[in-house]
């Protein structure tokens, strides 16, 4: 019994959401245009509507449309907005309080007024919002030395690598575009591709910040590219799979009773496993470029890093898809490590469909995955608000001398209780 | 009519490889050099898909859309090229000189 909302798959949905449609419309033109009438050949495109390839390209298109929406809209805006309320909460403020009601124009402002509502005294989850229309309106300025085709190559290649990692990113077993055999590699590959746009922006802005924050910005990724892969080599030594869903299926089984609870087999729950998550949280920090890693855009020394010459949308585009990216990465620690989407599901609304009966989860999967998301994001902001900057130089020595040790030693330990733990009395 | 997309998706492919293999050895500028040469992996990959070699696909984009940032530095840091293109001084429009304080003063 699925506990998820989108069952069993969200192209499967689509499709018969899409095919309702277009009976709708076939049946209409078919009985609008009879056998006979001087219309009779509109009665193609009614068959046209029905034919299975147009079905399927047009499921595909939405389930691609509904993944992108949920993701970089509802999801980016979410996120910055926590990040913002969060960060100025520990620093003993407020933060974004601006509200619907303090739109300038008719409906809010007169509904304020006559309401007697206080205009700032909101959730402020509409600030990101204003102020991506804020940067829609501002001039897009290609520097005159600038490289101007890689200038405007750069926030595509970021842009689309940072989107190409929902395409196999699941937000439950159902909620997902494509569930292919080897997802896990393939959400690493798209997240392995930024590298070369920030080092191309970097370079073609031809600025001396900007290449000093691209180059940085290759050091520091391209050293925390391999802690990151050989971390998840730990992790598919217990699995013994490339796919994500597989991955989170092997750790919903319980590991033991506290009770009448079952602790649920998590991968953090196991002493190699710990390790790899520990060096897989830190070099994902690294590869989001949060603050104790944020050299390349450390805005005391470099004005803004490899994106300074960047203005408008353009600077919007890539500023924020750092956010989807970080969430990508926190969906990915989740995912491998924290158990996915798995927690206690309650199937008891049951209403009666015809004669099948239809459990209705209370708690999704979809809802407990956003859950530990959001958790485990703000516990990075809360790193990252709380701990100063790290050197150059310490960065790498943390990147090449420590953490990638620690990934190899999960690895053997991983690989040893893999092999002979079932025989030592199910130590893992 | 029954298109073979496979073929077609070969045929797209493969141009796009050609076409970026020529721009390797072709321009001028070391940089836009490796940046072809990215265009040309990952077309190669995309090639290996069509072939549904998706692990040796997967591997071509990580491996190599990793290692093409290394070359790209030391394409900037290893050659003799200037790394950044400098204005002519002719060309940075003058600002009039600011007016020193006293002269404005009666």
């Amino acid at each position: 019994m699925s506990g998820a909302l989108v069952s069993p798959d969200l192209f499967t949905l689509c499709k018969v959401l899409i095919t309702g449609i277009m009976k709708i419309q076939s049946d209409a033109i078919l009985a609008s245009a009879p056998v006979g009438s001087p219309v009779e050949p509109l009665r193609g495109i009614a068959y046209f509507l029905m034919e299975d390839w147009f079905l399927t390209f047009n499921a595909w298109m939405i389930a691609i449309t509904i993944m992108v929406t949920w993701a970089a809209a509802i999801q980016l805006l979410t996120l910055m907005w926590m990040e913002r309320k969060f960060y100025s909460r520990l620093q003993d403020r407020y933060g974004i309080m601006i509200s619907i009601w303090s739109l300038p124009f008719w409906p809010f402002s007169w509904w304020a007024k006559r309401k007697n509502k206080p205009t700032h005294k909101g959730l402020g989850y509409l600030q990101n919002v204003a102020d991506g229309v804020k940067l829609l309106q501002k001039e897009n300025i290609t520097p005159a030395t600038a490289d101007s085709a890689m200038f405007h190559t750069a926030p595509v290649l970021i842009a689309s690598s940072t989107v190409m990692i929902f395409a196999a990113l699941p937000f439950s077993e159902g909620f997902v575009i494509a569930n292919v055999p080897m997802s896990l590699l393939f959400i690493l590959a798209a997240f392995s591709l930024a590298p070369l746009g920030i080092l191309i922006a970097g370079w073609s802005s031809n600025n001396k910040y900007t290449l000093i924050g691209g180059m940085r910005a290759a050091a520091q990724l391209m050293a925390y590219e391999i802690p990151l892969l050989l971390a998840v080599v730990a992790v598919l030594m217990y699995a013994g799979s490339l796919n994500v869903i597989d991955i989170v299926h092997k750790q919903e089984l319980p590991l033991a009773m506290a009770g009448p609870i079952p602790i649920p087999s998590w991968n953090v729950f196991s002493i190699p496993q710990f390790i790899g998550f520990a060096v897989f949280a830190t070099a994902m920090m690294a590869e989001m470029e949060r603050i104790p890693f944020d050299i390349p855009e450390a805005e005391a020394e470099l004005v803004e890093g490899w994106l300074t010459e960047y203005s408008g949308m353009r600077f919007g585009l890539v500023f924020g898809f750092k956010w989807l990216r970080a969430l990508a990465g926190s969906a990915l620690v989740v995912i491998l490590y924290f158990g996915g989407w798995s927690g206690p599901v309650f199937l008891t609304l049951a209403p009666s469909v015809g004669s099948t009966v239809v459990p209705i989860p209370i708690i999704p999967h979809e809802v407990w995955f956003l859950i530990k998301v959001y958790l485990l994001y703000l516990v990075f902001v809360w790193v990252s608000w709380s701990v100063p900057r790290v050197r150059i130089d310490q960065i790498l020595n943390i990147g090449w001398k420590r953490l990638i040790p620690l990934s190899l030693l999960a690895i053997l330990l991983a690989a040893g209780l893999a092999a002979f733990g079932p025989a030592l009395g199910g130590v893992r | 009519m029954a298109v073979d997309w496979q073929l077609a998706a070969f045929l797209v492919l493969s141009v796009l490889e050609i076409g970026g293999s020529i721009m390797v050895v072709t321009t001028r500028k070391l940089v836009h050099a490796v940046f072809w040469l990215a265009l040309t992996l990952v077309t190669i990959g995309g090639i290996y898909l069509v072939l549904q070699a998706e692990f040796v696909f997967l591997i071509q984009i990580l491996v190599y859309a990793g290692a093409v940032p290394v070359l790209f530095l030391f394409g900037i840091m290893l050659t003799r090229r200037k790394i950044m293109e400098e204005v002519p001084a002719a060309e940075i429009p003058q600002t009039p000189a600011a007016p020193t304080p006293g002269e404005e003063l009666p």
